[in-house]
């Protein structure tokens, strides 16, 4: 959005000249991401776009601390998160949360929901918001606590990670391609979803998508990302409207337009 | 578990039936036999009557009477005891230390799992049965050395399968939510990961049991096995005898017995596999 009110808020990451290198032992090494930096504020939306590979994945892996980083350093709050102590990290843990691409997947398949979502409550120091009301949050009904993911479809599994998620009050979302895996009509109500509770709970939320419609709908700043490097950041419009890069053109251009191909097959 | 029973066909519940009646005769003959130790009484596959040795089968004696007149089904019945003993038995030390060890291997990876690997090759490569006959010079013969030989052997299996289904659950999202949610490796490796592979473990019973059962057989018709107690490898052994001059009884009884148990068994291991494998069961639904 504009400029003024983003500095005035809190820094919750500094991602400086981030390196993440996957290495295996008797494979090549591949450099998955090739020093990216960013930041991200409290209660912000950021987007990351690109292609299968690029390396968006891998930023959030990163973030969760799935994956070490090979270079640079993530801060957050200042502090570099690879240098944590136990109890930081645990901390951390409840700062900032994550939602996967697979949706059922995400969810153990022997819990049923009110399971899973009491286990995050129990493993809490103070136990926060209870399953109804965090599956009140997400616009489920109670009617799927005592039901097993598999029962569920795709798009209440993913409402019930983002209650899972949302059950340790955590400033930081995650969502690494939160709505690729849902059809079209769900994809619209998840991502009107994160906008809710980023709305009402404040939260800051970086988005990874390969999807560009559904970045430009939510995101405040998107950073278009290709071959482990961002090759255009900026605010939403500006990126989509006015890409300065060869290759975020060549990517809006790739977009089909209904329109535009419907105009051109009117003519003869 | 009522689930369970609902899905196995009519050849599965058979065999159940036939293992639970096996396991009753088993556990009768257990009774009995403790009974008459408590009561410093001779238990009934030990009564000796050699007035009536080698008799055919007969209304009093139904399998016969072996070299020492005694009662070949009492003894069959006290052998199947052992074999549930040591079938259980091993089973108890098996399969906790190769889940165990398949789980931290399939979980960590890296150093941890290569010794676990190299656990598991030293102990395959090794002779079981020379194993086994050392197990029991230390613990001295007897079902103790047969179970330890037996279970130190066989958590191999134990160990590989469950290992490598850990390793296929550990990049799944849910444990890398779990990881995310902060929870110690250890509720993920117990509360999450195991209960998702552990019908492996029903699954890897139904498999080790006939095969202890049978392992302790040939030990035992070896001599190195159960002492005193009619094991049905012992058995064997002593029907062997005077096969060649038509005594057939004690030797067809004990064959069958083992036969059956085997083939009940290795078929509801067939079937478990094929209801509980997600790899197979998709293509049944």
């Amino acid at each position: 959005m504009n400029g003024e009110t983003e500095n005035a808020r809190e820094v919750l990451f500094q991602v400086k000249d981030l390196h993440v290198t996957y290495r295996r032992p008797g494979q090549k090494a591949v450099e998955a991401v090739r020093g990216v930096s960013f930041d991200l504020h409290a209660g912000e939306t950021l987007g990351i776009v690109g292609e299968s590979g690029s390396g968006k994945s891998t930023i959030a892996k990163t973030l969760m601390l799935l994956q070490p980083s090979s270079g640079g350093e993530i801060l957050f709050r200042g502090t570099n998160i690879a240098s944590f102590t136990s109890a930081a990290r645990r901390q951390y843990r409840r700062d900032v949360q994550m939602v996967f691409q697979d949706a059922v997947g995400s969810l153990n398949p022997r819990m049923t929901i009110r399971q899973a979502l009491e286990e995050v409550r129990a493993s809490q120091p103070e136990p926060g918001p209870g399953a109804e009301e965090l599956l009140d949050r997400v616009g489920l009904s109670k009617a799927v606590l005592d039901q097993y993911p598999r029962e569920l479809s795709g798009g209440q599994c993913q409402r019930a990670s983002f209650a899972r998620a949302l059950a340790v009050n955590p400033q930081v979302l995650v969502a690494d391609e939160p709505v690729s895996a849902l059809d079209v009509s769900v994809q619209a109500r998840i991502l009107n979803l994160m906008r809710d509770l980023r709305r009402e709970l404040g939260l800051a939320i970086l988005l990874i998508a390969h999807d560009l419609s559904v970045v430009r709908n939510v995101c405040d700043r998107v950073c278009v990302m290709h071959r482990g490097l961002f090759e255009d950041v900026g605010p939403a419009e500006d990126v989509f409207d006015h890409p300065r890069s060869d290759y975020t053109k060549n990517l809006l251009a790739a977009v089909p337009d209904v329109r535009r191909s419907l105009a051109a097959r009117k003519q003869p | 578990m009522k689930a369970l029973w609902n899905r196995l066909s009519v050849g599965g519940r058979l065999c159940l039936a036939v293992i639970a009646a096996y396991f009753l005769c088993a556990a009768w003959g257990g009774a009995r036999s403790l009974r008459a130790r408590l009561a410093d009484e001779t238990p009934a596959y030990n009564v000796v009557n050699v007035s009536a040795r080698y008799q055919p089968p007969s209304a009093t004696h139904w399998m016969g009477t072996d070299n020492l007149g005694r009662d070949v089904s009492a003894r069959l019945v006290q052998g199947a005891w052992i074999s549930f003993q040591v079938g259980i038995g091993t089973s108890l030390i098996a399969i906790p230390l190769g889940v165990l060890l398949g789980l931290l291997g399939g979980y960590f990876g890296g150093k941890t799992d290569s010794l676990v690997v190299w656990l598991c090759a030293t102990v395959a490569s090794m002779p079981g049965l020379l194993f086994i006959l050392a197990i029991s010079l230390i613990a001295g013969k007897g079902i103790l050395g047969i179970l330890l030989g037996i279970g130190l052997t066989t958590w191999v299996g134990v160990c590989r399968t469950i290992r490598a289904e850990v390793m296929k659950h550990r990049d799944r999202a849910y444990v890398q939510a779990a990881r995310v949610l902060g929870y110690s490796h250890l509720r993920i490796m117990f509360r999450h990961i195991l209960p998702n592979v552990a019908h492996l473990i029903l699954i890897q019973f139904s498999i080790r049991f006939p095969g202890s059962v049978a392992t302790e057989v040939f030990i035992s018709f070896l001599g190195i096995g159960v002492q005193g107690e009619p094991s049905w490898g012992v058995m064997i052994g002593n029907a062997r005898m005077r096969l060649w001059q038509g005594v057939w009884w004690e030797m067809t009884f004990v064959t069958l017995a083992i036969f059956v148990l085997v083939l009940v068994f290795n078929h509801l291991a067939d079937e478990l596999r094929d209801i509980l494998d997600p790899a197979l069961r998709n293509e049944r639904n």
